[in-house]
């Protein structure tokens, strides 16, 4: 036994087992640096630099400096340097090991004068919620970089697969609960100039989540409306009102149905309609929904109305799937068009053509996520940047994404599950009272951000300022300032900090110390002077190096 | 505008205006001081970049690229001129779209405009044809803010305070007016005056910067440092060579305080500074140990290593600007700068030396015969070389973890630029330590330290100009890649041609 450690000993400590770690370790790192470059930090992290094999590697590192300095004990004064240089590489070690143990590196996020004190860790969970219960559970996910197939179960959720980089994929679903109406349908469209091309899908299916009936492209407003709706819109009306009636599925002015518009004091028209036994007023310029007494809407009224006079100023394109309306300025008139044999149709907006690529009543179009390989651009990933886990309850599949919880009840009772990150709450509570930001003179590069922050704590409130390179240090965590967003509608600030619990931090700052002082130490013992023959360069011809 | 230009004709020395006159761009013109990118500089500075950067030269028709900076400003107010820049059409997809020309002038590309944005809108991937175009439009759009006179700006006193406005709205009809009435040439009043106003209340830095950037130190630097070399080498004058260093050590320090002070950092934030400085330590190094070690090599391969730098600073302008620019926010600490990045930056110098060696020794000994004695008396200058490399890497990783802890909270990140500088501390590692091995006989050790030196440019250079461009850049289109490529050819084709002569040794 004691010679078989001699042998393992002397082995691992040997230089040439030193040589062959230390270039397999650079090997493995340069395949990391390209992994990186290729397709992020997140997934050379999960790929090689946070695996157990690259830790064997640094282990095995480990083991190589320390058997190598067992090996030549007892102390010898020639190597004072070496055993130096060693024992530093060993506490850096350590030290190493127990920040990977014991600390915390996490990020906090706060939005402008909100209390906060939740820390976000890089660890991804399945958060199953259930508040009927009053439970809340936390289930561990691979750091895989690959999709993987899992057997994790808690209550009735059982997770089968994690896609940690996935993207989106349209899909044609059957649905889950078949609808009977026929104006329940989805289309798949394509706009395209000779500049600009663009695929989009418009759905009215209630389980179409990825999908609305609405969207704005540039300065183009696009609605999706029912196919029955389509027919009021090739009507000769004075008043130009469409009344939809959402349980019949039925489309009429309000000419046809003897309706009289009237105006109130102020010049907005009114009406108001009789549907069984309730009646139902109208200002059809100022909402589509009927009012109640109060004016208030009443969205879930059968009946809607719609004006066509406020989408004549703006480019508004209307869509009942197989057919189109829109105003035509020029023509000062409404038009109603069929797409023509090759699904195709012009509109009079900057030379745009409209395709119908799919129609479907009976399907609803879904993205489902599938594994990719993400792609990394100026620091940020284009691809792959969605996260999707497949879980079961009670025989029935569901995607849960990192953007999409999914929500059901079970046994009358509501349960959530979401795929998310794991978070834990600080003793203490933040709240960012102010955030400054400089900018490089003339431009719009930030020159500096820093968070002025109020800290709540049992003894009391202190005001702080984080900036780049001046942390704030409190209760052993210590928070850096590491990034900042802005809101678009408002122009408020939240900023990003990261917070970090590093317990090995002396012992890795003491082994630096003693890693460089080793190897100055090792260098000057090791100082000693040959001689040459001949000079290189022809200048001493004799060997006469005595400059 | 219109008004302007009347007055102009007004003014002018002759009656009417001709395409030869300068107006007011005179040489003079490159002292007035300018707002761009984030920083108050000297307009020639600006002007040489800007002029650069559209057509590749800095001269044009015996025309200073400040006068020509101003002449395309002031053809904003109808000034005519005979000026006609042209760019070169680098990309052969590029050429294909503009009817195959390889150079083509500003003002025709103006017309092609819509047809190169609808080009750069149909590439979906990020692919270099796709750059190229992005880089022609950003150069289009550079000449278009010059020539309509938005791009020179002009400081003005407003409520005490300096504002900046661009020179379409600093030549005003009633300024001009006013100016004549006080005599002279009305629009050199009205710049020497915004000058003088500007001066008064932010200070004249702009014009050290401007002395800085005429007095072309680093040109001078390169050619007295080919002289020592020439001295050293063929004319075996050492104290010539040794008198030269020492004069352009002074030359490069005088060079880099300006650069400090101007700037108001450490001289190691771009690839400029820390080629240059670079250089530069890796010079003083070598005397350093020279004098220590009484040997006369270190001069030699201080200076080789001092030229290849200095060259790289003096004519490959589009890889390593040289233009100051502000930091971003994390690296504004000086503190850490210069003693993290100097401690690398100085490292990688005392690497190169070892580097100049090591092909030294592998070129004499393919050309003529080493003796054993001599071999491993110069592969010891080598590892000399490389204590002092490998100390000053080993410490200054740490210090750049030590910086990472102290403002990110992390002492490691796997940051491809601090892995890669481990990984070349890995690799002199795994060979000193393989010294002692029999795996790296005396007659290799020069090969592995000329090849080890390729992974210092990966951590330098490549990191940025390979790495960095990420995945879709196949490409070594970008200068830097091509260098880099370049580099990694010659240093390989050197290895492969001197290889079986390696093991040449005299008795």
């Amino acid at each position: 036994m004691n010679n078989l450690y001699t042998k393992v000993e002397r082995t691992v400590g040997g230089l040439k087992f030193a040589v062959f770690i230390i270039l397999l370790f650079s090997l493995m790192m340069t395949i990391g640096t390209f992994v990186e470059s290729y397709y992020g930090t997140d997934f050379a992290n999960r790929l090689i630099y946070k695996t157990p094999f690259f830790m064997g590697i640094q282990f095995c590192m480990f083991l190589s400096i320390l058997f190598a300095t067992f090996i030549r004990l007892p102390i010898k004064k020639r190597l004072h340097g070496f055993y130096v240089i060693h024992t530093g590489l060993i506490t850096i070690g350590v030290g190493s090991f127990v920040t990977y143990v014991a600390g915390i590196d996490g990020t906090i996020h706060l939005p402008p004068l909100t209390p906060t004190r939740q820390i976000v860790l890089n660890e991804d969970v399945i958060e199953v919620v259930m508040p009927d219960h009053n439970k809340r559970a936390s289930v561990k996910l691979p750091y895989s970089a690959m999709a993987t197939d899992l057997d994790i179960q808690y209550a009735d959720v059982k997770v089968t697969k994690f896609i940690p980089f996935a993207e989106k994929k349209l899909s044609w679903q059957e649905e889950m609960n078949p609808t009977t109406s026929p104006n329940i349908h989805s289309t798949k469209y394509n706009v395209a100039n000779p500049n600009v091309a663009q695929d989009f899908i418009l759905s009215l299916h209630p389980e179409a989540f990825d999908f609305k009936a609405s969207l704005t492209m540039g300065l183009l407003n696009i609605t999706y409306l029912p196919k029955a709706m389509a027919e009021c819109f090739t009507k000769q009306s004075k008043e130009k009102l469409i009344l939809w009636n959402s349980v019949e599925s039925t489309c009429s002015t309000t000419e046809e149905l003897g309706i009289k518009v009237q105006k109130t004091s102020t010049g907005k028209r009114f009406f108001a309609i009789k549907n069984d036994k309730t009646v139902y007023s109208f200002l059809p310029d100022i909402s589509p929904w009927a009012m109640d007494a109060d004016l208030k809407p009443i969205t879930n009224a059968p009946i809607r109305v719609f004006s066509m006079n406020l989408f004549e100023e703006k480019p508004h394109l209307f869509l009942f799937g197989k057919s189109a309306a829109f105003y035509d300025k020029d023509e000062d008139k409404w038009i109603f068009e069929k797409f023509d044999s090759k699904g195709e149709m012009d509109l009079p907006w900057m030379g745009f053509t409209l395709s119908l690529l799919e129609h479907h009543e009976k399907k609803v179009p879904t993205y489902i996520p599938e594994e990719t390989l993400p792609i990394q651009k100026n620091g940020a990933l284009i691809k792959g940047d969605y996260k999707a886990a497949r879980i079961k309850i009670r025989d029935k599949e569901y995607w849960v994404t990192s953007e999409r919880p999914v929500s059901l009840l079970i046994d009358g009772k509501k349960v959530t599950v979401y795929l998310t990150k794991r978070s834990f709450m600080l003793p203490f509570e933040f709240t960012l009272a102010n955030f400054k930001m400089d900018k490089n003179p003339g431009t719009n590069s930030p020159a500096s951000y820093e968070s002025f922050v109020d800290l709540f704590t049992d003894k009391g409130t202190s005001r702080h300022h984080i900036y780049m390179n001046n942390p704030l240090k409190h209760d052993g965590f210590t928070f850096y300032q590491a990034s900042y967003s802005q809101d678009r509608e408002t122009g408020q600030y939240s900023s990003t900090l990261s917070v970090n619990v590093d317990q090995g931090r002396v012992i890795k700052y003491l082994g630096s110390i003693l890693l460089v002082i080793g190897s100055i130490w090792h260098f000057i013992i090791n100082g000693r002077t040959r001689r040459k023959e001949n000079d290189i360069l022809g200048l001493d011809p004799k060997g006469d190096n005595n400059a | 505008m219109r008004n302007i230009q009347k007055l102009i004709a007004a003014f002018l020395f002759t009656a009417s205006i001709f395409a030869g006159e300068i107006y007011f761009c005179t040489n003079d013109i490159g002292k007035m001081p300018l707002l761009q990118g984030g920083r108050v500089k000297p307009l020639s500075v600006h002007a040489k970049e800007s002029i650069k950067h559209l057509t590749g030269k800095s001269k044009i028709d015996g025309l200073s690229a400040p006068q020509i900076y101003c002449l395309l400003s002031a053809s904003a107010f109808g000034m005519p001129n005979k000026l006609n820049l042209k760019t070169r059409i680098e990309h052969k997809d590029t050429r294909k779209l503009l009817d195959g020309k390889t150079e083509m002038s500003y003002k025709d590309l103006l017309d092609e405009q819509r047809t190169i944005r609808t080009a750069w809108m149909r590439i979906k991937d990020e692919t270099s044809a796709k750059k190229d175009l992005n880089r022609l439009m950003a150069k289009i759009a550079l000449y278009q803010d010059i020539a309509s006179a938005s791009n020179w700006t002009i400081p003005q006193y407003t409520g005490n305070k300096i504002s900046w406005i661009p020179l379409a709205a600093f030549l005003t009809e009633d300024k001009v007016k006013a100016a004549k009435l006080s005599g002279g040439n009305p629009f050199e009043k009205l710049f020497i005056d915004a000058k003088n106003e500007y001066i008064k209340i932010d200070g004249d830095l702009f014009l050290l910067e401007y002395k800085y950037d005429q007095m072309q130190l680093m040109k001078i630097a390169m050619i007295l440092t080919l002289i020592a070399l020439a001295a050293l080498v063929l004319f075996k004058k050492f104290a010539i060579a040794l008198g030269l260093s020492v004069v352009i050590v002074v030359l490069q320090t005088a060079f880099l305080a300006l650069r400090v002070y101007i700037s108001g950092r450490a001289p190691v934030t771009n690839m400029y500074e820390t080629v240059l400085f670079s250089g530069y330590g890796g010079l003083i190094l070598a005397m350093i140990i020279g004098h220590y070690k009484k040997e006369k090599t270190f001069i030699y391969m201080g200076l080789a290593y001092n030229l290849c730098c200095l060259m790289m600073i003096n004519f490959a302008g589009s890889m390593v600007n040289e233009s100051i620019s502000p930091l971003v926010p994390v690296l504004r600490d000086n503190f850490w700068l210069s003693t993290h990045v100097t401690t690398i930056i100085i490292s990688y110098g005392a690497l190169a030396l070892s580097w100049v060696m090591a092909n030294t020794i592998i070129v004499k000994k393919f050309f003529s015969k080493l003796t054993k004695a001599d071999e491993i008396y110069y592969n010891d200058l080598i590892y000399t070389s490389l204590k002092y490399g490998t100390t000053l890497l080993a410490a200054g990783i740490i210090l750049g973890g030590v910086w990472a802890d102290y403002s990110w909270g992390r002492f490691w990140g796997w940051d491809p630029k601090e892995t890669w500088s481990l990984i070349v501390l890995c690799i002199y590692i795994a060979i000193l330590h393989g010294k002692y091995t029999a795996w790296i006989p005396a007659h290799r050790f020069a090969h592995l330290i000329a090849a080890a030196f390729m992974s210092v440019m990966m951590a330098w250079f490549g990191v940025n100009y390979i790495l960095a461009s990420g995945l879709h850049s196949y490409g070594f289109s970008e200068g830097g890649a091509i260098f880099l490529g370049s580099f990694f050819a010659i240093q390989t084709l050197v290895l492969l041609i001197t290889f079986r002569s390696s093991k040449q040794t005299k008795a």
